[in-house]
């Protein structure tokens, strides 16, 4: 027979305002299996605890419920008070006779009977309850951070400040991202590279960081604190612990002719190469598709001009397995080529570019030093279209989201514009001005009134040349849809953000869940912004969606702080509320069937394989194991499981069948 | 049918299978025959009569445990097989599985490949008796239709012989066994059976091959096979049909469809 204690709280007033609590717990006292029930005013404050373990002491109790507000607050401050007198807190239950009754029902006999009802709920749900103990996870206290844009970079640099070990792993050969690309930055105009590099200095010099430059992770298993990673290393095919990065190599490869990446096309590069001249790490790689060895199987120039002999053509991709404890995802975005905007005239015109390909132009270390020069015949354009929207919030390009960044860095080029041709003109066609943020709104209006950049709101229908000008064709709708033609020398397109390529193949490889954008979907929109649904695998930055610098920053501190927080731990305390499957002896009895459509079922990956063996090692049946460093104990795989075999600590499927028969019996 | 015993008497002479599960000649239609030396191969009948689900045996551990065993499969037989190989019920090294193809000749599958690929190239065989009945089924109110499977439902006595006869009620502990809770009343009655049939057919959901042997197995002729068949009908339509190892009910997808959801 149990001795189940029921604690009824009136919490202040909010619920015996509306809730009999006296009588509540008089006729709790009645429900067999109670050995006392008491209410009061306060059941969270001191002497209300007080009351708790006293009855625990006096009356030996070996279950209580706590009638009072959500679990949600105040359940791990009851369970601690029941776990000081003696009685596993996994025992103490919390019905919610607030949010679920008082607040909700007026004042009467009815709203008293409701609470009475979630009692008795809890107490035959408590009459089962078993002793449960926390589950302890070891951690591995390494971090992997997956991207070296800005947002890796933060987020690798904090997390190594806080004196953890961390892994960086980017792509391409150089860290920097996209933010090395740009040439000043909204809404302050400091210039990229001078804020972003030393940064990537940090990273290269900082001792609890590892960087993998030019590789990709290849499968993550594992769980929170106990990942294994597996990393590919690209074959750079030069050594970078003899090359010094004299770039002697560079100036003499004969394959010039090589649309650099990093100025987004405007200008070219060699075979063998970094991105750029701030690159970290600083050292050249070749790439394979474009060199004359690789293709022709002549060449080897480097080879001969290398005065270390760094070069080393036979070099394959290598693979290397790490131990990790927490993963950040900072692969950031890319923008759309605009392809897919033949009204646009891009790819045809060599005068429609890109807003990245505007940010080379205007920086002092692109193709043009800076001066903004058309890409067709090098001249400095006298008047500059610029096309807010291109592509985001179209549904009918298929991308009915706002890139959030266009709208500030239209502003932005349109002023770069006008400060270095002071004699030009700059349109801006707008759908509407977005520029939420500090001092966002001022730069704007700056560049309209003080630099005089002409905002148009309106879209654009066409664009074509015509003697050697790209002719605008659209309307402004605060003219009343008047058309509007302009004879433009150059057309910038603020080209939607769009999802890293392989972003989908990567969320794969680590059980992330994404929209229907590719983007990596966040926990919760507004409470986890920086956790994944998968434990241990935190995101930042703009592969969640698109973002500014600011935002992504913070972004990257906030899942530092959360990987920071992880490690601060020596083990990892998990809630013990998670699925197990049964094991009654003797073993090969034990129900489960092996079907393992609970591990299909599972959306967190926690189904493990077990083999039953005899006594002579021969395996008798494959039964399904649950791990409990990855279950989140949603009960997914308990509705599945046909025999029953599996269930939930603390939630079973018995004790669930007691609460509901509780209320039926009383109909 | 003479390749049929040749081919399980050579099999038997090389000691390939140590059980082979095939159809005799019954009473009225073709029964289940086990065959475990090489002499009674020349029993084995195989054509459309043999219709029967004999995927039900191969997961008998009495039966089958320990045994290379090799079978001769129906149309409805190969997609149960299919299916307790998704489900790891089976293992391929054990079995030797043979089916008919549609010219009469025995046919080999050497692995579930093969098998699923014969089953999406193969139409399901005609029902007209059943689809006649699911006719009418679906031409009743709610309440004719409530009426009538209360009517027939009232017979059932719980012989479970729908189970037994089903190659995908293959636990060791079925649900109508679990008393802790008791999810489904023991005793026969006609909410209770509804509770049983109900549960049966939740299970079998995106796993039922619509053989319908559950219904050729009730003793008392209740159509209960027509219960797993509109389920199946209804899980083709709502999310069609699986290909690849993926249960069509129980596959977790990010983006599953959440639009039952109000």
């Amino acid at each position: 027979m149990s001795k189940i204690g029921v604690f009824v709280c009136h919490c202040g007033e909010n619920i015996s305002a509306t809730v009999d609590c006296e009588s509540v717990a008089n006729t709790a006292s009645q429900i067999e299996g109670v050995a006392f029930a008491t209410d009061y005013k306060y059941m969270c404050s001191e002497p209300g605890q007080m009351r708790i373990k006293d009855a625990i002491r006096e009356k030996g109790l070996d279950g209580v419920v706590v009638a009072a507000c959500s679990p949600r607050m105040h359940e791990p401050t009851f369970r601690k008070t029941c776990a000081e007198a003696g009685l596993n807190p996994f025992l103490c239950e919390m019905s919610n006779i607030r949010e679920h009754c008082s607040w909700v029902h007026e004042k009467s006999g009815e709203t008293t009977d409701k609470a009475i009802s979630l009692v008795r709920m809890l107490v035959e749900k408590v009459k089962r309850n078993k002793p449960l103990n926390p589950i302890k996870v070891p951690i591995t206290k390494k971090a992997l951070v997956i991207g070296g844009g800005i947002a890796g970079i933060q987020a690798a640099l904090d997390i190594a400040g806080a004196g953890q070990k961390v892994i960086l792993v980017e792509r391409d050969p150089s860290i920097g991202g996209h933010m090395s690309q740009l040439s000043e930055t909204f809404p302050t105009l400091d210039c990229s590279q001078c804020i972003l590099t030393p940064r990537m200095v940090d990273i290269a010099q900082h001792p609890n960081i590892t960087l993998y430059a030019y590789a990709e992770l290849e499968k993550l298993e594992g769980f929170i604190g106990n990942f294994k990673a597996t990393i590919r290393l690209k074959a750079k095919s030069v050594d970078h612990k003899t090359c010094t990065g004299c770039g002697a190599c560079m100036t003499k490869c004969p394959s010039k002719k090589i649309p650099s990446e990093f100025n987004e096309g405007l200008g070219m590069r060699t075979a063998i190469y970094t991105p750029f001249p701030q690159a970290v790490p600083n050292k050249p790689i070749i790439d394979r598709v474009n060199c004359r060895y690789y293709t022709t199987g002549k060449c080897k120039v480097c080879e001969k001009i290398c005065p270390t002999g760094a070069i080393q053509f036979d070099r394959e991709d290598e693979f290397i397995t790490e131990d990790i404890g927490a993963v950040v995802l900072a692969t950031g975005f890319n923008v759309l080529k605009p392809d897919f905007f033949p009204e646009y005239g891009y790819g045809k015109y060599a005068d429609v570019i890109t807003g990245l390909q505007f940010e080379r132009l205007a920086s002092a270390s692109g193709p043009t030093m800076g001066v903004i020069r058309r890409p067709s015949d090098g001249k400095i354009p006298q008047k500059v279209v610029f096309i807010a929207c291109a592509g985001s919030r179209d549904p009918a390009k298929g991308i009915p989201y706002c890139s959030k960044i266009c709208c500030m860095y239209t502003a932005k080029h349109a002023m770069l514009y006008q400060h270095k041709v002071h004699e030009g003109e700059s349109y801006v066609f707008y759908m509407d001005i977005r520029a939420g943020g500090k001092n966002y709104e001022e730069f704007v209006r700056r560049a309209i009134e003080e630099d005089g950049a002409h905002y148009i709101r309106g879209r654009v229908a066409r664009i074509y040349e015509k003697d050697g000008k790209m002719v605008v064709k659209g309307v402004d709708t605060l003219l009343g849809a008047q058309q509007v033609e302009i004879e433009a020398d150059m057309v910038v397109l603020a080209t939607a953000g769009v999802a890293n390529g392989g972003a989908e193949d990567l969320a794969q490889k680590m059980h992330v869940s994404y929209d229907p954008y590719k983007f990596f979907a966040e926990a919760h929109p507004k409470l986890k912004p920086v956790e994944t649904n998968t434990a241990g695998i935190y995101l930042c930055g703009a592969c969640q969606a698109p973002k500014d610098i600011p935002d992504t920053v913070s972004m990257a501190s906030g899942a530092a702080a959360k990987v920071i927080g992880l490690f601060s731990n020596a083990e990892l305390t998990r809630e013990p509320t998670i699925a197990v499957v049964n094991r009654i002896a003797t073993h090969d009895v034990s129900t489960c069937v092996g079907c393992f459509l609970c591990e299909t079922a599972c959306p967190y990956q926690a189904i493990e394989h077990e083999e039953i063996k005899n006594r002579n090692g021969e395996v008798i049946k494959t039964v399904a194991r649950v791990n409990p460093g990855l279950c989140q104990g949603c009960g997914t795989c308990v509705s599945f499981c046909r025999s029953k075999s599996i269930d939930i600590q603390g939630f079973s499927n018995e004790q669930m069948f007691a609460e509901v028969m509780s209320l039926v019996a009383e109909y | 049918m003479r390749e049929l015993q040749d081919t399980v008497k050579a099999l038997f002479d090389k000691g390939e299978i140590d059980l082979f599960i095939g159809y005799e000649k019954g009473t009225r239609t073709p029964r289940p025959f086990f065959v475990h030396k090489a002499e009674d191969a020349e029993n084995l009948i195989f054509d459309a009569a043999c219709s029967g689900n004999l995927a039900v045996y191969l997961t008998r551990k009495d039966l089958t445990g320990g045994k290379k065993t090799g079978i001769s499969a129906s149309y409805y037989a190969l997609k149960s097989i299919a299916q307790l190989f998704d489900e790891n019920q089976l293992k391929a090294e054990n079995l030797r599985i043979f089916g008919v193809s549609e010219e009469g000749s025995v046919q080999f599958f050497d692995s579930v490949a093969a098998i699923k690929q014969h089953l999406s190239a193969t139409p399901p065989p005609a029902k007209p008796d059943e689809d006649e009945l699911v006719g009418k089924i679906n031409a009743m109110t709610a309440s004719e239709r409530w009426k009538f499977w209360s009517d027939e439902l009232s017979k059932c006595f719980k012989c479970y012989a729908c189970r037994a006869a089903c190659p995908m009620c293959y636990c060791t502990k079925c649900i109508v066994e679990v008393n802790r809770p008791q999810w489904i009343q023991p005793w026969a009655s006609t909410l209770s059976n509804m509770e049983w049939q109900i549960n049966r057919v939740m299970h079998l959901a995106g796993r039922c091959s619509d053989c319908g042997s559950c219904g050729t197995a009730c003793p008392l002729g209740i159509p209960v096979h027509l219960l797993t068949h509109k389920m199946s009908e209804t899980v083709k339509e709502h999310f069609g049909v699986s290909e690849t190892k993926e249960n069509v009910l129980s596959t977790f997808k990010p983006d599953d469809k959440e639009n039952f959801i109000h």
